[in-house]
């Protein structure tokens, strides 16, 4: 213990004698750690919100609709559409999905009387509004009896208001949507962006009556998909587990045979992006670990040049008594430290960084605990594994030949 | 009561090997050194002086014969027994000092006593003031290295020499980097050593400095050739006086 304390001093007094040599040393290893921690970080940050966005799609959700697959890059659809007969069904019999709403979209262009936009017009029932819980900054939500009457109401986002209506209130205003005219009734309050990047404001919300009979002009036309929140988090699978069976019932789907539509719960979603998230942050930790690796070269490199700077030094101590072990343990220590030092003030770069970050383009990103340990970890690691090699060739000197090297 | 053996050699011969050519650096030496001695070896280069005193500071070994430190037979000893050999019962001195740069005088003379393993010293920093205090160093205790003169770092290297109490002090040429008159303050130093008991060997090519010794050895082609009581040993006076005279008949 005495011993270790004793080539401990020796290690700080060669870091500190070469200062200036040691912190360039320590820059690769400071920089490798900080990139690991920011994208750690800013990859947990991203996932965050995604799920936050998840969340805030609605409580409980249930994404019903027909089965598709990725066929060279297009979703083709494999099953029967979802119909109004579908629907009904389900709004009748369901116990465990108090809320349902059919879902029609359509990319539009949406003209106001003082600007226009291509936005996403949504067909919906009254009840998207529990389900997804979005709130009325202006105005009203559409009612059941406007959805039954297919009145030519809408609500729009914020993103439409201010492209359409600048600095004026949209209320009781008329916009047209495939030359068919609304009047907006409400206006949503700001949702902020998805996860994926999509803007939440850009929105516009119809009856799905209206939107099937006169956008579409086809009262048969299936459903997109049909959104339902389930009772109770708990009832989540009931939900899912009832929907089948009164779709499969409905499909008249033999007991055998596959399902031809697919049911995608909150959960679900939440755990196939956070997969997508996870695989992310992963490789950006792999990219920015390559730089931890360069700094540990550079580490093994500087140690390189410390041996044979110091070989007489290494042939004095071998003379005087010191074992191959010490030199080892000497110039390794040396190697830790400076991976170490280089490692803590990585970590204080990475987390300003990521405050920095937060302060410029407001994207929170919560400095992950398992990404200063990584980090941390790994720094350690690379101090041993690069600063071993020059380690030994101090170590297996040959005291005679190096007491007389020049 | 016979004196205490700190060095005998039984017929130490090393032969280095050089792809297919062999070289007698040593051949059959056999030589004993008693506490107390204080014995110059002399040699052109190529003699085998040096070999011989990395044999005998333990840094190599012979290739056949026996060599016995302080009664260790050293033939038969791992790296690691080696080296706790080397610090426990060897003070070197070499050429060009070989103190650590940007360091204390103090710190340099403590090394040896960081990689004791014995713990039979407690507190290193004393012992390292009291080695400092016996080459006439005690004011310079904590400057570096680096301002020190010449013969200021010998002497530093004599303190670290000192303060594991070897059986034996090894010096390589200790004077060969300094002045005439360094040199001779250098080799009094040795001799009031050696006066306060400890046994050195030294190796030098100035006969100047030799003649300080006790006991003169003449190696050559790796056998020693003479070994012979100095009679008429120099001391710091005369060897002033003797420079002195040299200077005016240059003059």
């Amino acid at each position: 213990m005495k011993q270790t304390l004793k080539i401990l001093k020796v290690a700080f007094q060669a870091i500190n004698k070469n200062r200036t040599r040691s912190i360039l040393t320590m820059l690769g290893i400071i920089i490798g750690v900080a990139a690991v921690i920011m994208t750690i970080s800013a990859g947990e940050g991203a996932t965050m919100q995604v799920q936050n966005q998840i969340s805030g799609l609605g409580t409980n959700l249930l994404m019903i609709q027909t089965k598709s697959e990725h066929k060279a890059g297009i979703n083709v659809r494999m099953g029967k559409p979802i119909y109004k007969k579908d629907f009904e069904i389900l709004q009748k019999n369901a116990i465990y999905m108090p809320n349902l709403s059919p879902l029609l979209a359509i990319g539009a262009q949406a003209i106001g009387p003082d600007g226009y936009k291509s936005t996403m017009v949504y067909g919906v029932s009254y009840d998207y509004f529990y389900i997804t819980s979005r709130e009325i900054q202006f105005g009203s939500f559409f009612s059941d009896e406007d959805v039954k009457t297919a009145k030519k109401f809408c609500v729009i986002g914020q993103t439409i208001r201010k492209e359409l209506f600048p600095g004026q209130d949209p209320i009781g205003k008329q916009i047209r949507i495939d030359k068919v005219p609304f009047t907006v009734v409400g206006l949503l309050k700001e949702e902020g962006s998805g996860g994926m990047g999509q803007d939440m404001d850009d929105i516009v919300l119809a009856p799905y009556t209206t939107i099937q009979n006169r956008i579409f002009g086809n009262r048969k036309r299936g459903y997109n998909m049909i959104l339902a929140s389930a009772l109770s988090e708990d009832h989540i699978v009931d939900a899912k587990i009832e929907a089948t069976e009164l779709l499969r019932e409905s499909h008249k789907i033999k007991a055998n045979d596959e399902d031809d539509f697919e049911i995608m719960t909150q959960i679900e979603l939440q755990e196939i992006t956070s997969n997508i998230t996870g695989i992310l942050t992963l490789l950006l930790g792999a990219v920015a670990s390559i730089s931890l690796i360069v700094g540990g070269i550079g580490i093994m490199n500087i140690m390189l040049v410390s041996v044979t700077e110091r070989t007489r030094e290494i042939g004095t101590r071998l003379a005087i008594g010191a074992r191959e072990s010490d030199i080892l343990t000497q110039f390794l220590i040396e190697a830790v430290v400076l991976s170490l030092a280089g490692g803590v003030l990585g970590v204080v770069l990475g987390v300003i960084g990521n405050q920095i970050i937060y302060k410029a383009t407001n994207f929170y990103i919560p400095t992950a605990a398992y990404s200063i340990l990584i980090g941390f970890g790994f720094a350690t690691l690379i101090g041993i594994v690069f600063g071993y090699f020059p380690a030994r060739k101090a170590a297996k000197l040959n005291p005679i030949d190096a007491l007389r090297y020049e | 009561m016979p004196l205490k053996k700190v060095i005998e050699t039984k017929k130490i011969s090393r032969v280095f090997k050089n792809g297919d050519i062999e070289v007698h650096a040593l051949t059959d030496i056999d030589l004993v050194i008693e506490e107390g001695e204080f014995v110059a070896i002399m040699g052109a280069s190529g003699s085998g002086k040096s070999t011989f005193l990395n044999i005998l500071g333990c840094l190599d070994q012979p290739t056949s014969g026996d060599y016995y430190l302080d009664a260790v037979h050293v033939n038969k000893l791992s790296k690691n027994q080696l080296a706790d050999i080397r610090n426990q019962k060897i003070g070197f001195i070499f050429q060009s000092y070989n103190l650590l740069s940007r360091t204390t005088a103090l710190e340099n003379v403590e090394l040896p006593l960081v990689y004791d393993r014995t713990g039979r010293f407690s507190n290193s920093k004393e012992l390292a003031i009291k080695a400092l205090g016996e080459v006439g160093l005690e004011d310079r205790i904590y400057h570096k290295t680096n301002e020190l003169s010449g013969g200021q770092q010998q002497r530093v290297a004599i303190a670290r020499a000192l303060v594991n109490e070897p059986a034996l002090i090894l010096s390589d040429e200790a004077t060969g980097n300094l002045d005439s008159k360094t040199s001779i303050e250098v080799a009094d130093l040795f001799v009031r050593l050696n006066n306060e008991g400890k046994t050195i060997l030294m190796i030098t090519h100035e006969p100047e400095i030799a003649q300080f010794a006790k006991r003169m050895i003449y190696m050559r082609d790796g056998r020693i050739l003479t070994d012979e009581i100095i009679k008429d040993r120099s001391t710091k006076e005369s060897a002033l006086k003797d420079l002195e005279l040299t200077a005016e008949a240059i003059e």
